[in-house]
């Protein structure tokens, strides 16, 4: 499979980068690692008329200490370096624990965390060459106006399948959108739509440039579960992120979040506050758990049963909460 | 030789493969690393219905496009094909139907992949839709709309075999158990996707197409080479096939891929050479790899565990060609027989054709899910009459030299020995049952055929022949069709001429798989190369040897009969090898040559010298291998020798229908145990080990003969546990390796793989096949320890986690795990539900409402 013809812009500064993203924004696709990008290009999902590699612009790169305690990680930071990072290790474990599950040793050198973060969402009906897309008469992310996961719906429910974003959550990580005319923060749950076509809120000439840890998120004990067949390679089929202070053996604070089982990462709502002040034990895990489940929805997105990785999140929530209360 | 004999000097050896050097270092050429001059990219169009009739095609749009030179389609080359004499039922490009998602319609032959993949783009396709049929028990209903207009009922072929008498076998068992098995469709996953580069030589006056070359990815270059002939309707002779290494084939590149016609077919259109390199969901498309099979198999045992009786009856989904399915559908039967004593066995065996792409040969052909089924149920056999797995196993042996009851003639037998050695190896006896909850331990068996008896081809021609050429400085070049496919093909022949002719690895040079050079060899599938391309090796360079001990026994004032051949050294027999000798000859070459061009020459002048010196001597004790050379050379005129194989008539089998397929000149045998655990929660099941032993014969390379063990038990693990087709109306889901799960590193166990050799009476050397046989009796010995670590049995493969954890609810009666849930059971023929996965056993699809699939096509014709 060839890839379609592209301009390469290979901007050196930011500034640059967004003048580009502005010039040509919606003709434009921006190429971070390319693990993802450039397998969907040749499968014709997306056919630019430029691609713009942020690949020069090293101020996106490396983690920041800030003074509060707080950490900057630049967008371009490879998922590997996260993952390897004694510091995030040491004060957002969440993080480096869901890094170090994403594909493969190699594409983790590759990926980075802003394109975690910004990855498109995917199905099987979707993420397929334009020969069999067209076999199956496309799909309503795609060319299409018809989804075959949910037939009859005209919502698209591809789901979203990172696994950063759900350890970000927890963390209440803020990020940093810049465009040519400024940059804008948001909270990271905020970013998402929860729509499997238009899966997060930015405009055609914005990049995400930094993600931002709380000081307040430092020093949470976190766990982060992944269900997927093999043990590497494998996007997530569900994941599970948890991340929890605790003083003796009681809940401080707690969230849970949930990816690969809707077209967003979501935070589990009440379960926080169902967690604290408590200590925890296996019927409250259990609970957690049931929360989380109800907050999946599984489809024939992804491989396996939906009702299998609905039951998952189940397991894998509980265990993680267990993990986080415990260890 | 004497295949008893054991002193060698290179055989039974560790030895690099000699290939390796290239692979390693990325120097060396598979197919798609091939250009010539003027090249250019050939694109092919694939069907996007599953059952269609093409009204017409038009390509004058592709064709106008600028860079495009030609389009290929049917009627540029009618003529059918198949790898079988009786399945002649494929078209390089469709000529009236389509029978796939992914069946070949056109080709593009342009400039550059872009160009063609747009040119793609503009062919119209007129089709008119038929019913079609995925589910194979379906498809045996079918009355109208046919896949193959004569194939009644969609059966591409069905035996019926009753050997001894089952029904007297199973009122004579004490216990009998019954079940229906089913594992899924599998494919080989091969690294190197499919590649062919065709190109003609044009007669520069008349501009007129002359001899055609094609370099493929091909396990079968003679094949390849017989059917393009056919096709293209030009003589063998003006067909030259060259294999270029090969990035694994495990039987998917053991026939005649469509690509390898397509790309001649376009290089006689467009006049320049073409080269095709498949996409992998084009791999996926061309397919040929083990069929999704439905075993119903019943077993009657006695309360002492012999065996009375076995019944199968197997229904294959082979998908919408013939391909190898008459030989897949009867291996699975004839292996019934062969590994234990069956006194009573009947099959019945259907080979149905669906509209998927053809299933064909995959490593351990026709045997792995019947065998997963077999060991399965005797498992639970074993467990009804209270004796220990192993146990059962042992009780059933054969006593060979022996004929089963199914024509199979046995010989070399060292099952006992895996068996024992495994669970010597493993603790079986001191740790089965004893381990912690969760975790257990199985065991099963399995073997496999060192080349098949009867060849495909049914002709009197040797399967292999080997020729040997002996240049005067004592190289060694050995001609041979045989195929290296990453198996170690050209290390095995290399190190069976220097030990017959007792030089040194280095002197040989294996030149394979070149129709213009090498004498004719069937090819690398059923495990056969060892042993027959072996033994056509073992021959010609035993001709070769004998010419050369003529004439150096004249020198040597000797017998022929009494040299030894050795370590570069011919010797009286008796005399204590000279070796010390020769190496004071050599080091005057080495220290004459030192490094400089000039001194080298010096040596070699020097050596000439000293040769000629030591020749005026007159008669000698000793000689190199090389003055043997020379002397021979100058008694004979020329060195040269050929040997070939064919097998024995005591080894074809019984005269029943079908009873071609299945004898074999010798089998291999495998015992397995298997070490795993059970999350009971989540159904994950991880595989810590496997201790496998192999029946090899003899290990010619025992480093290569391990590494095809652990390949083979790490392969049946992928096809235990992750690896599955997974089909909705026809699309292949996961046409990928992302989605099509092979076990990666993490996932791989400690293998302990266990070289047993029975020394084959009739094997080179005492050798037999290595490389297929252990792959089946790992999926049941997986199995076999998913049952003694949580209790329940898995009649399904893969076992994937949710399949587990729904028998493990099942079985406790806990909160059912409905993984079914959302299916109108109504109305499973209008969902066309088929494959088996459980991915998708959900609504949908739809097809788009512009898809005219969408409007009249209730599919398999039962609504």
């Amino acid at each position: 499979m060839s890839l379609p013809e592209f301009k390469l812009l290979r901007p050196r500064t930011l500034g640059d980068a967004m003048g580009y993203l502005a010039q040509y924004a919606g003709n434009i696709r921006v190429l971070a690692g390319g693990t993802d990008l450039i397998p969907s290009m040749r499968q014709k999902l997306f056919e630019p008329e430029y691609v713009l590699d942020l690949r020069g612009v090293d101020q996106l790169r490396g983690e920041r200490r800030l003074n509060d305690g707080g950490v900057e990680i630049g967008a371009l930071t490879a998922l590997s370096t996260i993952e390897k990072s004694t510091y995030l290790r040491e004060h957002f474990p969440v993080l480096t624990e869901a890094a170090a599950t994403v594909a493969s040793p190699v594409i983790r050198n590759m990926g980075t965390i802003g394109g975690n973060i910004c990855l498109d969402t995917r199905c099987l009906w979707y993420n397929q060459s334009l020969a069999w897309r067209k076999a199956c008469g496309f799909c309503i992310k795609k060319d299409g106006n018809l989804c075959h996961v949910a037939p009859g719906g005209t919502k698209c429910w591809a789901a979203f399948s990172g696994d950063t974003p759900a350890a970000l959550l927890c963390l209440n990580a803020e990020i940093e959108i810049a465009s040519a005319i400024g940059t804008r923060r948001v909270a990271l749950r905020d970013f998402y739509t929860n729509d499997g076509q238009d899966y997060r809120k930015l405009k055609a000439n914005e990049l995400v440039t930094r993600v931002l840890l709380p000081a307040e998120s430092a020093g949470y004990r976190g766990v982060y579960r992944k269900l997927r067949v093999r043990g590497s390679i494998d996007y997530p089929l569900a994941g599970v992120a948890v991340a929890m202070k605790r003083s003796n053996m009681r809940v401080d604070d707690a969230r849970v979040a949930i990816t690969a089982v809707n077209p967003a990462p979501i935070l589990v709502e009440r379960a926080g506050q169902i967690l604290t002040g408590k200590v925890v034990n296996e019927a409250l895990a259990e609970s957690i758990g049931d929360i989380a489940a109800r907050t999946a929805k599984p489809l024939t997105t992804s491989g396996l049963t939906p009702e299998y990785r609905r039951e998952m999140v189940r397991v894998f929530t509980k265990r993680a909460v267990l993990a986080a209360a415990h260890n | 030789m004497n295949s008893a004999m054991t002193d060698f000097s290179i055989i039974g050896k560790p030895t690099a493969m000699v290939d390796a050097a290239g692979k390693t270092t990325g120097g060396g050429k598979y197919a798609d690393d091939l250009s010539v001059p003027g090249m250019l990219i050939g694109k092919i169009l694939h069907s996007p219905y599953p059952h269609a009739r093409i009204k017409g095609i038009d390509t004058s749009r592709a064709e106008k496009l600028d860079g495009v030179v030609a389009v290929a389609i049917g009627k540029d080359a009618p003529n059918p094909f198949g790898i079988l004499p009786v399945g002649h039922d494929e078209h390089a490009l469709a000529l009236d139907k389509v029978r796939y998602v992914g069946d070949n319609v056109a080709c593009v032959v342009a400039v550059s992949e872009a160009i063609a993949e747009k040119a793609l783009e503009l062919i119209d396709v007129e089709y008119e839709l038929l019913p079609a049929y995925f589910d194979p028990e379906e498809s045996m209903k079918a009355e109208s709309d046919l896949i193959h207009d004569h194939k009644p009922h969609n059966i591409e072929k069905d035996y019926h075999h009753v050997f001894g008498d089952p029904e007297k076998g199973f009122a004579e068992a004490d216990h009998i158990a019954e079940a229906r098995f089913i594992a899924n469709e599998v494919t080989h996953a091969a690294m190197e996707p499919h590649c062919t580069l065709a190109s003609f030589e044009l007669d520069p006056h008349t501009g007129k197409l002359g001899r055609l070359t094609v370099q493929s990815s091909t396990q079968v270059p003679y094949y390849l080479q017989h059917k393009l002939s056919l096709v293209l309707e030009m003589p063998m002779q003006q067909i030259r096939v060259i294999k270029p290494l090969v990035g694994g084939g495990f039987g998917g590149k053991s026939e005649v891929i469509p690509l390898e016609i397509i790309a001649a077919i376009a290089a006689r259109k467009a006049k320049a050479p073409v080269k095709i390199t498949y996409t992998r969901e084009e791999v996926f498309w061309a397919h040929r790899g083990r069929p999704r099979t439905i075993v119903d198999l019943k077993t009657g045992v006695k309360h002492d565990g012999r065996i009375t009786a076995v019944k199968a009856l197997v229904v294959q989904d082979g998908g919408a060609y013939c391909s190898y399915g008459v030989v897949t559908i009867l291996y699975s039967g004839a292996l019934l027989g062969a590994l234990y004593d069956i006194p009573n066995i009947q099959y019945d065996g259907y080979r149905v054709l669906t509209n998927k792409p053809a299933c064909g040969a995959m490593r351990g052909h026709g045997t792995v899910n019947v065998r997963f089924a077999f060991e399965s149920q005797l498992d639970e056999l074993a467990q009804k009459i209270g004796m220990d797995p192993a146990e059962i196993r042992l009780r059933n042996l054969l006593k060979p030299p022996c004929i089963t009851v199914n024509s199979l003639r046995v010989q070399s037998y060292g099952l006992p020995e895996c068996i024992e050695r495994t669970v010597e190896r493993s603790g079986w006896k001191r740790r089965k049952g004893k381990l912690p909850r969760g975790r257990g331990l199985g065991v099963a068996c399995s073997h496999y055929v060192s080349g098949a008896a009867n060849s495909i081809i049914r002709s009197d021609m040797p399967h292999s022949t080997v020729n040997i050429k002996i240049d005067r400085d004592g190289g060694v070049v050995v001609y041979t069709g045989a195929s290296e496919i990453g198996q170690g093909s050209d290390t095995m022949t290399a190190q069976i001429a220097a030990e017959a002719l007792g030089c040194s690895l280095e002197r040989v040079r294996v030149i394979a798989a070149d129709t213009d050079l090498t004498p004719i060899d069937i090819g690398s599938y059923s495990s056969r190369v060892t042993f027959m391309a072996g033994n056509a090796t073992l021959r010609a360079a035993e001709e070769v040897r004998k010419m050369i001990a003529a004439a150096a026994a004249k020198k040597m004032d000797c017998a022929a009969e009494d040299l030894v051949f050795r370590e570069d050294v011919v010797f009286k027999k008796g005399s204590a090898l000279p070796i010390a000798k020769r190496d004071q000859l050599e080091e005057v070459e080495i220290t004459q040559s030192g490094a400089s061009v000039s001194g080298r020459v010096e040596g070699q002048i020097l050596r000439g010298s000293l040769q000629q010196k030591r020749k005026e001597e007159g008669p000698k004790e000793w000689m190199t291998f090389e003055e043997a050379v020379v002397a021979a050379i100058d008694f004979h005129g020329a060195l040269t020798g050929t040997g070939s194989y064919a097998p024995p008539p005591e080894a074809r089998g019984g005269k029943h229908k079908g009873a071609g397929v299945g004898p074999s000149p010798a089998y291999s045998y495998s015992a397995q145990v298997a070490e795993v655990s059970v999350d009971e929660e989540t159904g994950e099941v991880t595989v810590h080990k496997v201790w496998a032993a192999h029946d090899c014969g003899r290990a010619l390379n025992p480093v290569a003969v391990e590494g095809q063990i652990i390949g083979s038990v790490w392969m049946g693990m992928g096809q235990a546990l992750t690896e599955e087709m997974v089909w909705k109306d026809g699309m292949l889901m996961n046409a990928g390796l992302l989605e099509y799960r092979s076990p990666s590193s993490v996932e791989s166990p400690e293998i302990e793989p266990i070289i047993v050799e029975s020394v084959d009476p009739e094997g080179p050397f005492g050798a037999k096949e290595c490389s297929e046989g252990s792959l089946a009796a790992t999926i049941p010995a997986i199995a076999n320890a998913i049952h003694d670590a949580v209790g329940v049995r898995l009649h399904e493969s893969p076992f994937t986690p949710e399949r587990v954890l729904a028998a493990l609810r099942a079985k406790k009666k806990q909160k059912a795990l409905n993984l079914a849930e959302g299916v109108d059971l109504t109305s499973p023929a209008r969902f066309r539900e088929h494959g088996g996965a459980l991915w998708f056993k959900g609504k949908g699809p739809e097809r788009h409402p512009l898809d005219p699939a969408r409007h009249e096509m209730p599919a398999g014709g039962a609504d």
